[in-house]
């Protein structure tokens, strides 16, 4: 009887620290795992846009000459962004589509909202831990800062003009007139979307701006 | 349960050590490639998405 029992603790501890060190195993992998994987996911990104672009060289159009168009399936990249911000290093393709198959490798369009450069409202989401943490540092981007967006034919500069924190279910952030679903847009906004606090899914950090320069390429 | 696993590898310690080092590796890069990227995407850690 002794003996079982002895067992039986033995068992359940062996279990615990299974479980214990596969937890820290995971944690690993969010850290790391998941950087490493959107790094070199966003390396292909950045080679496939580039080739796209060679390939299509860019018109020098200005943007109010020839608004530029978009058709980007999900999960396709269709523009870099850059914010100095966060580093002169920081830039990371943007892709379509904001599902977590797409966040979990690079910052995406909010589908429905308009593209860069449109009137209305362009709407980015990222991670702000895993896969890089590409929007990490946006709690604390400030008014003035600049936003670059660099499509085939253009780069775009949109400048912060405010920024709070929402619920994740208040998508009225994302009408062309924030919060204001049935106006018509009369300006070019881009709004930036992440998780806050980190690590959660709780609220989301909202940073708005307005374009302030499109220049072609 | 690891004693018992001890006691049922084949040979001597050596060898043993080697074969539980190569179970424990596989193990290791199973949840690495597959549960986890499997487990990220269905738990709630930072869903920065919307309107979901």
């Amino acid at each position: 009887m002794d003996g079982v029992v002895r067992q039986v603790i033995r068992a359940a501890g062996e279990i615990l620290l299974t479980v214990g060190v596969i937890g820290l195993l995971f944690i690993g992998y969010l850290v790391w795992g998941t950087g490493l994987r959107a790094a070199s996911a966003q390396r292909a990104l950045t080679n496939e846009l580039n080739q796209q672009w060679r390939q299509a060289p860019a018109r020098g159009d200005a943007i109010d000459a020839s608004p530029e168009q978009f058709n980007v399936a999900t999960g396709q990249p269709f523009a870099f962004i850059r914010i100095p911000a966060f580093g002169r290093q920081w830039r990371f393709p943007l892709i379509q589509g904001t599902a977590l198959a797409q966040l979990d490798v690079s910052p995406g369009h909010v589908p429905g909202t308009q593209w860069p450069g449109q009137l209305g409202n362009f709407a980015v989401a990222g991670h702000r831990v895993t896969a890089g943490n590409p929007f990490w540092s946006l709690p604390s981007m400030r008014d003035g800062d600049l936003v670059y967006i660099e499509t085939r034919l253009n780069d775009y500069t949109y400048r912060v003009t405010g920024k709070k924190w929402v619920a994740p279910t208040d998508t009225g952030v994302l009408d062309p007139v924030p919060g204001h679903p049935r106006q018509r847009p009369a300006r070019r906004l881009i709004t930036l979307i992440t998780c806050d606090p980190a690590w959660t899914g709780t609220h989301r950090v909202i940073v708005t701006g307005v374009l302030v320069a499109a220049k072609p390429r | 349960m690891y004693a018992w696993l001890w006691r049922r590898l084949p040979g001597r310690t050596p060898a043993r050590a080697g074969v539980l080092t190569l179970i424990i590796l596989a193990a290791a890069a199973t949840l690495w490639f597959f549960v986890f990227p499997w487990a990220s995407i269905h738990l709630p850690i930072d869903t920065s998405g919307f309107g979901g």
